[in-house]
């Protein structure tokens, strides 16, 4: 259209579009906005737009419009590559370039442009042999040496664009070629050309680093060659034979680590490059942008591996010239903030690249000189980190420098036996100090002090979200609790010492207090701060001694760390065993006050420190100071006995080399100890849930220790003998106070632990016994109310209610504690009350609270059972849903709720329905049903043909949440979430139930799709995908025509072939859209074919008719005609943007540029990652649809 | 609503209309009285003051007369006053002069309750007019009463 009008026409109409969009908004209307966008894409869209466009870059003076012509010009390039004269493209690449350098004033986003269109130019020449763009190079290198600062920059700005275009990242622009084509191109440029950029901008470093004086001007163009070195380096190599999907996750990588070929092992072993990049930073380090990409440039540095060493001993040589540099560079300097997060990353890349073997073959000398500058770097640091906690500044640059350092510790220490033995001793001890150092209070410690020594306060409030500092510096604290294992002899008794003394000092000042309140009685005087202070120092000495002792207890069998059982072995002969027994078991007594106190074992001491806390803790409670106390400091006791017990109590021998004497003493199994040790634990357990009742955090910790002591059968064993363990049982089933004020999150955790206990070994007479006490008053209580006379009338009173309410929620907690050996006497047990649930539904129709929670019994149920059972129980339990169903549905159907509550109520009710739906379909995928029972289940179903199957009980679910569910119900994410997840589920498992549903629900999950795949996000859209290919292969199974079924079925292909062909959409969605529209093709390939007709007789133009024509007719040509059979669809048909898959790179190529050239929307091959730089690009002046290459 | 001069211990003599709970065992979707009106809890959070400080329950609720919502903030172990709950379905037998003519499960009859303003009274209206035979729920707490929903009878 563009041709038809001549040049001035041209620019004077795109002037005038431009004036319009750069217009206020308050200027122009959005249909004028509309239209002038209009007016650029149709002509960027133009045929051969060059001669037009170099007449535009050279008369109009509207940078926009010039902006828009080298955009024009680019997309033309590509679009039409394979028809242009390969001199004219030549040509034209000079001309930009000169056009460029002719115009210094020249607007940055549109020489950035013009730029990027040389750029593009040169790589979608690279493949192509019939020219020869290499030539730029060479120019560039003049453009360098003519010293003219301005002339240097744009040299820069050229390469800069090439690496962009080339590095296949975010940064590529988007020109529709197929990944095969940008990794080719990738692959030649970082043989060659980028070796070239990287030697150019070394020159230009080199020559700046020893200029003594540099101007503002000069030291603009220097950072900006010292960034492209940053950019070089931090090139992630693509190594060859990637196959296709492994270079879209490739190129996603973040953090890239150095691996070039070995190709460039001339230029990156010369020592003089590192040397160069030291001395660059020595010059430039106050200066803290710079600073930052010269520290980034010899981190890359540090990173480097792979093919580009030859062996093991250039790795040596290169690691100890690194270290060298490195200990110059630190030494003799203070370091600047900007600088300590890039020295770290030296450090951390150094020590996760190089292999142990090549770290120990430095000199020792160098490796001692660079252990001991690692130390006092993290202390440092870490001090650096405390100041700028207490300042709360926003920017941690220390604490984010030394996180990097104490992982890298972790990284050393983990492995080192490779390291000459006792090596870290030394620097554990210091950076162990350092770091409790930092979090006690003054005198000890310097924690909340700011620089001049001030103590600085302050009482924020904390949210529940704010994570506890055990998760928050979990890592931190991993690292520090190895380095305090790597130096056991000095650390744990330094933890114990601390921790005997603060609890001392906490127990005096308690009692200072009870007498202080005798004597006033109020507590409003009370000056918590030295309160805090203890609290405080406690909570950090117990968190750094739970993560010494022990590992993270998530894996099954926690073993005690080698380092501690080794200190505890080493010491045992000094050790007395019955001095140990008695300190242990004397919490209530100060450590120092017990004869021989010197004579124990240090890490049982170290527990008993952590004992005492507790007992002061304990014993404050029942001197009712619980007031006083802090229940983060309950959280951290409890938190540390649950970790401490999972690796220690009843330590299994079998399980070690060797065993320390006195852990095995009084921790083994069937000792003293260990049953003094869990009465211990539960008296604290029980003390806890009556005391803290009103503290969430603190009695769901209780709880889940308590959970801890009896879901291992061993530990159960001597839990079950306990007389307090059937107190609490009987107190618990009784309801009565303290327990039932606890939150009912707790109160299920504790049901589910009760139930734990009772599958311990116990006699068979104490086994009915333990269950007719803890069990039986459940049912028994139950029972005796639903079948009074009159329970219809006083089920609304409040006492009836709450007994409901609290038996709902046991039953919660039962069916938490299924386990595979137990599943069978639970299944039994809670079949009797669903049963009876069932009744209560009728009852309570009206009270929503109670439905929901009868609902939320059978989601548990159906959660937590249904993988493990059997034909006949699974059949059970579906029929027992399917009643609760029908009773929900009959009690709401007609039902017009008008009340304030109303939605929430009844979003509430379709989410557990959903849930429980869903619970039970996952039969379908995880069974762990022995096929025994299953066989046995046979035998007894004597009515097999009345049996339900989990379709039957699915639909009718689906039946009723279908009606209820709208589009308001449908904007709650969870909700419309585990809607589409749960049909997905049916399409897949039942598609022969589809066409059987009744008409008005087969509609409405037609439509449920359609709005699924069209207007929600693009997880829900894949979901609704991947539900078609098992739609249309059930139509293709029954060959019936004109079923409601096939009817819609043929309208999704249309539905999916727009969405892939004419829309943008999202490429994660590619692959379940590409399997989807195989599928429905298979199925209508007549009406696929005149989707592709008609899609081609909008195309006037006779070539690209025929490039667009060739490209479908390639599609399909691997399987004419497509069948429905597994293996094909695994290489699915693709459609245009699809190709990349199954299409060499040159037909790609060929087909996309085809494709662009016609399709109204456009096609477009996205480069994985997502383009992050896109609205910054945007904003730049980048007008709207570039992103899709919209060409018509 | 009820009119206010209704003798509310005439339904059930003696029974208090709300009881205590600690702050800490109350339920998100459970009731609990805020600014001396039942609300359904729709929101609870806990928070601290210091590190070291005690649990504070924030709860969000909503008069379930009024849907108006109400805030408080107390500590966790307070105790607040929950109040009792009763929703109970009659079947309408009349309207007259904007009172609603209920048929009790006992056979008496109440005319005590107003047509509800609003949709739902509309529908009632319109319902019984075309001799629709359903049930009202009308919900009962600290002495008011409204009518929140209808049913078709079940035949």
């Amino acid at each position: 259209m563009m041709a038809a009008v001549g040049a001035p026409e041209v620019i004077s109409q795109l002037e005038s579009a431009a004036k319009v969009l750069m217009a206020p908004p308050s200027m122009v209307s959005t249909e004028q906005r509309q239209h002038a966008e209009h007016i650029f894409l149709s002509f960027r869209k133009s045929k051969s737009p060059f001669a037009v466009c170099k007449h535009i870059l050279e008369t109009s003076k509207v940078d926009y419009v010039l902006f828009q012509a080298a955009t024009a010009i680019m997309e033309a390039v590509v679009r039409e590559w394979i028809l242009l004269e390969k001199n004219s493209i030549e040509s034209l690449r000079t001309f930009l370039l000169t056009y460029v350098l002719q115009r210094p004033n020249l607007q940055k986003y549109v020489r950035e442009q013009i730029l990027l269109a040389v750029a593009v130019i040169v790589k979608r020449g690279s493949l192509d042999k019939s020219i020869n763009c290499k030539s730029i190079f060479h120019e560039v290198s003049q453009l360098i040496s003519s010293g003219n600062p301005t002339v240097q920059t744009l040299a820069c700005s050229i390469l800069t664009a090439l690496l962009s275009e080339f590095s296949s990242s975010s940064k590529t622009s988007n020109i529709g070629l197929s990944m095969e084509f940008h990794g080719s191109c990738k692959r030649i440029f970082q043989e060659d050309d980028l070796m070239q950029i990287f030697m150019l901008t070394m020159e230009v470093l080199q020559e700046f680093s020893r200029r003594e004086n540099l101007n503002a001007q000069m030291s603009c163009v220097f950072q900006r060659y010292l960034a492209l070195a940053n950019q070089v380096l931090s090139w992630n190599f693509l190594p060859p034979n990637l196959g296709r999907h492994y270079i879209a996750m490739f190129e996603a990588t973040q953090n890239v680590m150095l691996k070039p070929t070995d190709s460039w092992r001339e230029t990156l072993l010369d020592h003089r490059v590192m040397d160069l990049f030291f001395t660059v930073h020595r010059k430039i380090r106050e200066d803290s942008d710079m600073a930052q990409d010269s520290l980034q440039c010899l981190a890359q540095l540090a990173s480097m591996h792979g093919p580009i060493f030859p062996d093991e001993n250039a790795q040596v040589t290169y690691l100890a010239h690194l270290v060298e540099g490195l200990l110059n560079m630190i030494n003799g300097i203070e370091i600047e903030d900007s600088e300590a997060v890039g020295i770290s990353s030296i450090i951390s890349n150094l020590i996760s690249t190089f292999p142990r073997s090549v770290l120990t073959a430095l000199p020792n000398e160098l490796f001692a000189s660079f252990i001991n500058c690692l130390t006092l770097l993290t202390c440092s640091f870490g001090r650096s980190a405390a100041l700028e906690e207490v300042l709360d500044k926003d920017d941690m640059v220390y604490m984010e420098a030394y996180d990097k350092l104490l992982e890298s510790w972790l990284t050393l220490v983990q492995e080192d036996e490779h390291f000459p033995r006792g090596c870290f001793v030394q620097p554990a001890v210091q950076v162990f100090n350092s770091y409790i150092q930092c979090h006690l209070a003054a005198p000890d410690g310097t924690r909340n002090l700011t620089a001049n020594g001030v103590a600085s306060h302050e009482e924020e409030e904390i949210n529940e979200l704010q994570e506890d500092d055990r998760e928050l510096f979990s890592d931190q604290l991993a690292s520090i609790g190895m380095l305090g294992r790597i130096a056991a002899d000095h650390c744990i008794p330094l933890l114990t010492g601390l921790l005997e003394d603060r609890v001392t000092r906490l127990h005096g000042q308690l009692q200072r207090h009870q007498q202080h309140l005798m004597a006033t009685a109020d507590p409003g005087t009370v000056d918590r701060k030295v309160l805090d202070d203890l609290y405080e120092d406690i909570h950090w000495l117990i968190l750094v001694s739970g993560y010494l002792l022990a590992d993270d207890p998530q894996g099954e069998t926690p073993l005690i760390p080698s380092e501690v059982m080794e200190y505890s072995i080493k010491h045992s002969t000094e050790v007395d065993i019955n001095t140990t027994l008695q300190l242990l078991g004397s919490p209530g007594e100060k450590a120092t006050s017990i004869p021989g106190c010197n004579r124990t074992d240090s890490v049982i001491r170290l527990l008993s420190a952590v004992l005492r806390t507790s007992e002061v803790e304990s014993r404050a409670t029942r001197a009712s100071l619980t007031g006083l106390l802090s229940p983060q400091m309950g959280k951290d006791i409890v938190w540390f006995l649950r970790r401490w017990a999972k690796t220690y109590l009843l330590v299994d021998e079998k399980l070690y080399g060797q065993i320390s004497i006195p852990l095995s003493t009084a921790f083994g199994a069937d000792t003293e100890g260990a049953q003094w040790i869990v009465g211990y634990l539960l008296e604290k357990v029980i003390n806890n849930l009556s005391v803290w009742s009103s503290e969430p955090e603190l009695a769901n910790d209780t709880v889940e220790l308590l959970v801890t002591l009896v879901e291992k059968r061993e530990r159960a064993n001597i839990v079950v003998q306990c007389e307090n363990w059937w107190n609490l049982a009987k107190q618990f089933a009784s309801r009565s106070p303290p327990l039932h004020m606890l939150s009912s999150s707790v109160q299920r955790t504790l049901m589910k632990a009760l139930v734990l206990g009772g599958f311990a070994h116990m006699d068979s007479d104490t086994k009915q016994q333990y269950w007719a006490e803890v069990l039986h008053p459940l049912q028994q209580r139950f029972l005796n109310l639903i079948n009074q006379e009159n329970f219809a009338q006083i089920c609304q009173e409040e006492a009836v209610k709450q007994e409901i309410v609290a038996t709902l929620e046991a039953l919660c907690g039962i069916a938490e504690a299924t386990q595979i050996d137990n599943v069978a006497s639970l299944f039994s047990f809670l079949m009797d009350f669903l049963s009876s649930c069932i009744g209560l539904m009728e009852v309570y129709r009206n009270s929503p609270e109670t439905v929901n929670l009868i609902i939320e019994v059978f989601v548990e149920v159906a959660h937590k059972q249904i993988c493990y059972l059997g034909e006949t129980k699974s059949m059970k339990l579906y029929e027992m849903c399917l009643t609760l169903l029908q009773v929900y549905s009959k009690n709401n159907l007609g039902r017009k709720r008008l009340d304030v509550a109303g939605e929430e109520d009844q979003y509430q009710d379709l989410l557990l329905i959903m849930e429980l739906l869903t619970n039970l379909l996952s039969k379908e995928f995880i069974d762990f049903s022995d096929t025994d029972e299953v066989f046995r289940g046979q035998e007894q179903s004597s009515g097999a043909g009345r049996a339900v199957s989990a379709a039957d009980v699915v639909l009718y679910g689906v039946n009723i949440v279908l009606p209820l569910m709208s589009q308001d119900l449908l904007k709650f994410p969870s909700l419309c979430n585990q809607y589409y997840k749960l049909i997905t589920f049916i399409c897949e498992i039942f598609p022969e139930k589809i066409p059987q549903l009744p008409e008005e629900l087969f509609k409405s999950l037609m439509c449920s799709l359609e709005l699924g795949m069209t207007s929600m996000s693009s997880e829900i859209s894949q979901l609704c995908l991947e539900a078609l290919s098992p739609l249309a292969e059930q139509c293709a199974k029954t060959q019936e025509k004109d079923t409601p079924l096939f009817i819609a079925t043929r309208h999704f292909l249309k539905l999916v072939f727009d969405m892939l062909v004419l829309q943008k959409h999202n490429t994660e969605m590619t692959v379940a859209a590409g399997e989807a529209l195989y599928t429905l093709v298979c199925l209508h390939q007549a009406e696929y074919s005149e989707l592709v007709e008609t899609l081609l007789s909008n195309q006037r133009d006779a070539v690209i008719y025929q490039r667009l024509a060739d490209a479908f007719n390639n599609l399909t040509a691997s399987s004419t005609p497509p069948t429905m059979d597994r293996k094909q669809k695994q290489l699915p048909l693709s459609t245009p943007s699809t190709t990349q898959r199954s299409l060499s790179p040159c037909q790609t190529m060929e087909m996309l540029s085809a494709a662009q050239a016609e399709t109204p929307m456009g096609l477009q091959t996205r480069m994985p990652p997502e383009r992050g730089e896109r609205p910054a690009k945007a904003e730049r002046g980048r007008p709207v649809g570039h992103d899709h290459l919209s060409l018509i | 609503m009820a009119d206010l001069d209704t003798d509310f211990t005439s339904g059930d003599a003696g029974a208090s209309l709300t009881f205590p709970m600690q702050c800490s065992a109350l339920r998100k979707n459970g009731f609990v009285v805020l600014k001396g009106r039942p609300c359904k809890i729709v929101e609870m959070s806990t928070s601290k003051t210091g590190k070291h400080g005690h649990a504070k329950v924030h709860m969000v609720g909503i008069d379930i007369f009024t849907g108006k919502k109400n805030e408080d903030i107390c500590p966790s172990t307070h105790n607040m006053d929950v109040p009792n709950i009763k929703r109970l379905d009659y079947q309408l037998v009349g309207i007259t002069d904007g009172y609603l003519s209920l048929l009790k499960d006992n056979g008496d009859l109440r005319e005590d309750l107003k047509l509800p303003e609003g949709d739902l009274g509309k529908e009632i209206e319109s319902k019984f007019e075309s001799g629709d035979e359903f049930l009202v729920s009308v919900l009962a707490a600290m002495g008011d009463e409204c009518p929140i929903a209808i049913k078709p009878m079940s035949s």
